[in-house]
């Protein structure tokens, strides 16, 4: 009966984080779309101009073409590339997700940001609440990994061996499989993906589990590749198991 | 991540010697490390950051003789570099050629944002051998940021939660959780005005083009270490005093991140708040008391060994607040 209700507990908190982070998506979604849309349309027109105008251009005009640019590009708008592009929102679905994910998570990328007020203020108290709720999710999924050690230390307790050394093999085991599973391979798995080098793999996965996320490299967002679907979600994944251990390596 | 503080073994530490020494060089090791990392950051950066602005330059003299039948291509590619440039925080403006990025205030501004995972991205590391430096740095840099901040929040939380708590626990004779949920919310409101709302108003006056909203929402982002970047002070075109102004924003980030984390624990340690935590982290029934006392030495270590052992499951191996609660009980214990 005690355990029927802990896993009750469990799925409720899952269900409960999930569900907190599709609400999450679709406020951002609803909040962020139309502002984004209008900047985009300003972009394209100010391009166009410049680009009718190009013979004869003084320093000064020139200037001004660039400080436009460089504020575009500072929300999030890249005047570069054909039409079809631009109608691929930053802010549909599923990059909202991704947002919410990378708010909550503390990660935070910033290649995505709120830009209405409204959108700000969501932001605060959405991370207010999220990010304790990620904690607590976190702490369970932790716990699941952590279950692998201490098979792994009753099998070494029944071989006869001393305490303080399984403690010390359970502890290097966890280590080291950790930084096998989620600092070596996946690179290999992004030189695929995102054309990017191995060392470039393993700096963009450091920065992503340590959450600091300074987002100069980020996952799916290459215009000129084609990623199968699903791709965030498996990297979500990833992230998500990868913050548990480090989490869980932290408390050990 | 810093949120779930661990570093139980610091706890014991702290707990065990007491002595002021320990922990005044704790204090400046971390200062320490925090110089070392801008010196290194700086001196390793700063060339990148230069060659970059000058081949910049170069591009702009070249697109100023070509700009008769410039073809779409042409501007396309300039765009591009643009664009690259931009995400490195490096701008083709003239008038912002005044800012740098890797001068020593700012890398200092930069090492602190890595060591609290905020990590903005207005800055990165451009050079292989500063992803390099980055990466390692962080590797020892976060547990000894958590090493520091669990050491400083501990000794700040004696005397701003547990003396007065019980100061006016014995003076005004209420009981202790109702004085204890007072003084929680007292000091709530303290650390919300003090490091959220004034620094907001400062910061909307010395930045022009952020309002109240938009330095509030800078403050809570910073302070929460999620860090996105899209505000950071001290960026602005010819700012005054630039060098000051980033020094002091690392402390506010610093003492804004202790002061969260004293009130986290302050909360932690109430006691409805602990029967609320209950419900999510303690699967099997135990009586109370020997809850208390069983986390007092609470290493998974020691659990993980204890489960082989008696080959029971543990319930509460890796309680992320469980140094918050040993202190507690001992207190408790002590007092009751």
């Amino acid at each position: 009966k005690a355990m029927c209700s802990g896993k009750l507990q469990t799925g409720l908190l899952v269900a409960g984080y999930f569900v907190y982070l599709l609400v999450g998506a679709a406020v951002f979604q609803a909040l962020e779309r139309t502002a984004e849309k209008q900047e985009k349309m300003a972009a394209a027109q100010m391009k166009e101009a410049f680009l009718q105008n190009f013979t004869c251009l003084t320093v000064v005009e020139m200037e001004q073409f660039m400080k436009n640019l460089t504020e575009a590009i500072q929300n999030g708008v890249y005047p570069v590339g054909n039409k079809s592009q631009t109608e691929d929102s930053n802010w549909d679905f599923s990059n909202s997700f991704f947002f919410a994910g990378t708010v909550v998570s503390t990660i935070g990328y910033g290649t995505l940001r709120p830009k209405t007020a409204g959108g700000q203020i969501f932001c605060v108290f959405f991370a207010l609440f999220g990010i304790p709720l990620n904690i607590v999710f976190l702490h369970r999924v932790g716990k699941m990994l952590s279950l692998l050690c201490k098979k792994l230390g009753k099998f070494l307790y029944e071989k006869g061996m001393r305490k303080k050394k399984i403690k010390f093999l359970t502890l290097l085991f966890f280590l080291a499989t950790g930084i096998l599973v989620f600092l070596c391979l996946p690179p290999l798995f992004f030189q695929i993906t995102e054309g990017w080098s191995y060392s470039e793999g393993i700096y963009f996965a450091f920065i992503t589990l340590s959450t600091i996320g300074f987002g100069d490299y980020v996952v799916g967002k290459q215009p000129d590749r084609n990623y199968f679907s699903y791709y965030r979600t498996l990297v979500a994944i990833w992230i998500l198991f990868g913050l548990a251990w480090i989490a869980l390596l932290f408390n050990l | 991540m810093l949120q779930s503080l661990a570093g139980s073994s610091c706890v014991r530490l702290v707990e065990q010697h007491r002595s002021a020494w320990c922990f005044a060089l704790l204090v400046l090791g971390y200062l320490l490390y925090l110089v070392f990392g801008a010196v290194v950051f700086s001196s390793v950066e700063l060339p990148y950051e230069d060659l970059l602005r000058q081949e910049l330059g170069k591009l702009k003299q070249r697109f100023l003789e070509e700009h008769a039948c410039l073809s779409e291509q042409q501007l396309e590619q300039f765009l591009m570099r643009v664009l690259e440039a931009s995400n490195y925080g490096v701008s083709v403006l003239s008038n912002a050629s005044a800012n740098w990025n890797w001068d020593f205030t700012s890398s200092l501004f930069f090492a602190s944002t890595v060591l609290s995972t905020t990590g903005y991205g207005h800055t990165v590391p451009l050079s292989d051998g500063g992803k390099a430096f980055c990466i390692i740095y962080s590797v020892i840099g976060i547990p000894f940021t958590l090493l520091f901040l669990t050491a400083v929040v501990q000794r700040i939380i004696v005397y701003v939660t547990r003396r007065p708590v019980l100061y006016f626990h014995i003076r005004w004779g209420f009981s202790k959780q109702v004085v204890a949920v007072i003084h929680a919310v007292t000091l709530g409101f303290i650390t919300v005005s003090c490091f959220f709302l004034i620094p907001a108003a400062i910061f909307s006056v010395l930045e022009d083009d952020w309002n109240f909203l938009e330095s509030f929402y800078f403050c809570f982002i910073s302070l929460s270490t999620i860090g996105l970047g899209d505000y950071v002070p001290g960026e602005g075109y010819n700012q005054k005093f630039r060098e000051l102004y980033k020094i002091g924003i690392t402390c506010y980030l610093l003492l804004g991140l202790i002061a969260m984390l004293v009130v986290l624990e302050t909360f932690c340690e109430l006691h409805e708040l602990k029967k609320f935590r209950k419900l999510f982290y303690v699967k099997k029934d135990k009586e109370e008391d020997q809850v208390h006392i069983m986390e007092h030495d609470q290493l998974s270590f020691s659990s993980i060994s204890d489960q082989a052992a008696s080959m029971k499951d543990d319930q509460k191996a890796n309680e992320p607040f469980v140094t918050s609660q040993s202190p507690t009980s001992n207190d408790s214990s002590l007092n009751n």
